[in-house]
């Protein structure tokens, strides 16, 4: 049978054939991933780009809980300075109480509690980073001012509104609550308690009453205050979990699109050694044909 | 009786009949890299003999033609290969320059809408922040820009397409001409009874080059051939060729017009038919799922802004420029409609510190708000779909390669030239022509004899 005379292209095409995959695992190799383009594996390209999104939203996650951490933490622990503020007026109250204190000593007894009321308000006026804690969504008002005409001395601007924010695919988190909500409830209204502790011991009646309604706020508060301690605690167990799914979308990552530097490196060698022993076997016998050897 | 004469004669004729046959093995050597040219085999018969009763003497040999050496089937095999390997060629390059635009980078579409979505959770933690809500505007921008410039960049390569569309149409018509040019000669030669197996040759060649160009059929007729293409549009017939004609359309680009009639979407392979393929089918393919995901996520986002409030408790505006009411051109001209950062509408209440609304419009990156599917998920679609196609067009290429490959072999086996059969041809025809030679120099003596006789 009579065969090509001429098997030249066909080398030449074998020889591309072979560079263009030791073009693809060097590639693989320099990127470490096996997809670098989407037609390399289109359902894998379509799955990174996912994971991309992914690992993109859990590390603005984690960003976005750090940003609420330091608030949280800020007005939990500006609600503990209130319950110790409210405890010292409690025990100023039971003391003022007291039959034996004289008249001197009471004044002094209510002007110790006067520095606690304004600085119970400045508490409640925390603010953070430019936004009032504790007026509600209204961030950008001071939550309670002095009101001589208001029982309590203060009037409360906020409003009633609460964030909520996504912090996980599943996970939405309420960041804050209302001034009224937490210190000038209807019943517990921490300002009110001081000011009726304040007026009973300038009259001499109804101390233990008014002691009464500033212990029933703080517990108040310190029933609130639980809020923001199980937001905390979320947030820390949301970063742990996050940190978790981040590693675990860089090794899907890495199996979907991540290069086999054994198999490519082994492909590669068989590559290079096709190649050398293609050329050597070319080099060895192209140039003869009968006419050389006719005299 | 014979006579020395006659046999003279006979050897004679074997001279020149070797002569022919080396001529053609020269020719043969000579051609040994042309493309597409066919060996030559000289065809050698036995000279009509003479009766002289009662016996039949020889008189030698004719050198009754030189052929070329082909195989039609196979010929046509390789043009229709031709046609499948130009398509695929053109697609595979065509699209292998589209897909870079969907990998994944810094500014690609899928890591800005990513980036976006990002921006508007940040801001959600603290929504009264101008930092924050300028960060949103620069992620909106971004994302508008990576739109605008995989738009461009698509616009871009269906325009240098169109160009290669007129190029190829000129190409073609050079082609026909030639092929119409070498029927002629190819007809004069037959019709005068000579071997026209050069032209032949070339023009085999000329339908090859033609065949990568544009899906031709070939209808071989005595001394001629017609070739028309898949949908019948005539390219040549006979001596005559016609020319195709690109006549911009609507949008801009190149029609294909045959006889005055546009056969754009019936060229089906050759590299027009995958030039055409990548700019009307596959590319602008993607261009309207662009436009879709474009238009989606602005109507999405603006919808959501629209029901909000702004820092400043007033009603929140479109924050990228509407769309068309199709969508069509949405990704080009994809743009952020507001440059203060206070006109963010974060809130739900009026409120410089409500979020409700930024945390409405971080929910739509969860949300089938594009034909049923989320922003990143119809993304993601259409990265799979470049893909795709990519790989397919690459799969058919190499395959049709391979095949063309195997075909030329074939082709080569049958019609190329081999070294080795010419020098063995050489040897042979040589030492015949030698002993040709030889038989006359020895006529030449044996007359020399008689002449001696007569003269002694």
């Amino acid at each position: 049978m009579r065969v090509n005379p001429n098997p030249y292209s066909d080398i030449l095409a074998a020889l591309a054939q072979t560079q263009q995959q030791i073009n693809s695992d060097e590639q693989q190799i320099a990127s470490g991933m096996s997809v670098n383009l989407p037609s390399d594996n289109p359902a894998a390209a379509a799955d990174l780009v996912q994971n991309a999104d992914q690992s993109s939203q859990a590390d603005e996650f984690r960003r976005s809980i750090g940003s609420i951490q330091g608030e949280m933490q800020n007005a939990d622990s500006t609600l503990n300075s209130v319950i110790t503020s409210l405890q010292q007026a409690i025990s100023l109250g039971v003391e003022g109480a007291n039959g034996t204190v004289n008249s001197a000593d009471r004044a002094a007894i209510i002007t110790q509690i006067q520095g606690i009321q304004s600085q119970l308000l400045s508490l409640a006026n925390l603010s953070y980073q430019g936004n009032y804690v504790f007026s509600g969504t209204k961030t950008q008002t001071t939550p309670y001012v002095v009101d001589p005409n208001s029982p309590s001395g203060v009037t409360y601007e906020g409003n009633t509104g609460v964030n909520s924010v996504t912090l996980g695919s599943h996970f939405t988190l309420q960041t804050n609550l209302p001034g009224s909500q937490l210190f000038s409830s209807s019943g517990t209204d921490m300002f009110q308690s001081i000011q009726d502790l304040i007026t009973s011991l300038q009259s001499g009646t109804g101390i233990d009453a008014a002691v009464t309604e500033v212990s029933n706020a703080s517990s108040s508060i310190d029933a609130q205050r639980v809020f923001y301690g199980n937001a905390l605690n979320q947030l820390t167990a949301q970063q742990t979990y996050l940190s978790t799914e981040t590693t675990q979308l860089a090794q899907q990552q890495n199996t979907v699109g991540g290069a086999d530097l054994t198999a490519v490196i082994s492909n590669l060698t068989t590559a290079q050694t096709s190649v050398q022993a293609t050329l050597e076997a070319v080099g060895q016998t192209a140039h003869t044909n009968l006419f050389e050897y006719l005299k | 009786m014979s006579s020395l004469n006659a046999s003279l004669a006979s050897a004679l004729s074997g001279l020149i009949a070797e002569q022919g046959a080396l001529a053609a093995t020269t020719n043969n050597v000579a051609n040994v890299n042309t493309p597409g040219y066919s060996r030559e085999h000289p065809v050698l018969a036995t000279s009509d003999p003479v009766v002289i009763d009662p016996l039949t003497f020889g008189t030698g040999v004719t050198l009754q033609s030189i052929e070329s050496i082909r195989d039609p089937i196979l010929e046509g095999q390789i043009q229709q290969q031709t046609q499948a390997q130009g398509q695929f060629s053109t697609l595979t390059s065509a699209l292998q320059q589209t897909q870079v635009n969907f990998t994944s980078s810094a500014g690609d579409i899928g890591t800005a809408i990513s980036n976006f979505f990002d921006s508007i959770n940040q801001l959600s933690t603290n929504p009264s922040d101008l930092s924050l809500r300028q960060g949103v505007l620069t992620a909106a921008g971004n994302v508008a820009t990576s739109f605008n410039t995989t738009a461009n960049n698509l616009t871009q390569q269906r325009t240098s397409l169109d160009l290669s569309v007129v190029q190829q149409v000129g190409q073609i018509n050079q082609f026909t001409q030639q092929i119409a040019q070498l029927n002629t000669q190819v007809a004069n030669l037959q019709n005068a009874g000579e071997n026209a197996g050069t032209f032949i040759d070339q023009r085999t060649q000329a339908i090859d080059q033609l065949s990568s160009l544009v899906d031709v059929s070939v209808i071989p007729s005595d001394n001629t051939l017609t070739l028309i293409t898949a949908n019948g549009a005539p390219l040549v017939i006979g001596q005559q060729s016609f020319q195709l004609q690109t006549q911009t359309n609507s949008s801009g680009l190149h029609d294909v017009y045959s006889q005055g009639k546009d056969i754009t979407t019936q060229i089906t392979s050759g590299q027009l038919g995958g030039t055409l393929q990548a700019r009307d089918t596959q590319i602008s393919g993607i261009q309207a799922q662009l436009d879709t995901l474009a238009a989606g996520l602005a109507n999405a986002v603006n919808g959501v802004q629209v029901a909000g409030f702004d820092l400043n408790g007033k009603a929140g505006t479109n924050l990228f420029n509407a769309p068309s009411a199709s969508g069509v051109g949405a990704a080009a001209s994809l743009a952020v409609a507001i440059t203060d950062p206070s006109l963010l509408a974060a809130s739900s209440d009026g409120t410089a510190g409500s979020n409700g609304n930024a945390e409405a419009m971080y929910a739509l990156n969860q949300q089938p708000v594009i034909n049923g599917q989320s922003p990143t998920d119809y993304y993601s679609g259409i990265v799979f779909n470049v893909g795709n196609e990519a790989a397919n067009a690459a799969a058919e290429q190499s395959a049709s390669s391979f095949i063309l490959q195997q075909l030329n072999d074939q082709r080569a086996a049958v019609s190329g030239v081999s070294l080795d059969e010419e020098a063995a041809n050489l040897v042979q025809y040589q030492d015949a022509y030698s002993a040709s030679a030889k038989v006359i120099s020895t006529i030449s003596s044996m007359m020399q004899t008689i002449i001696d006789m007569k003269s002694s």
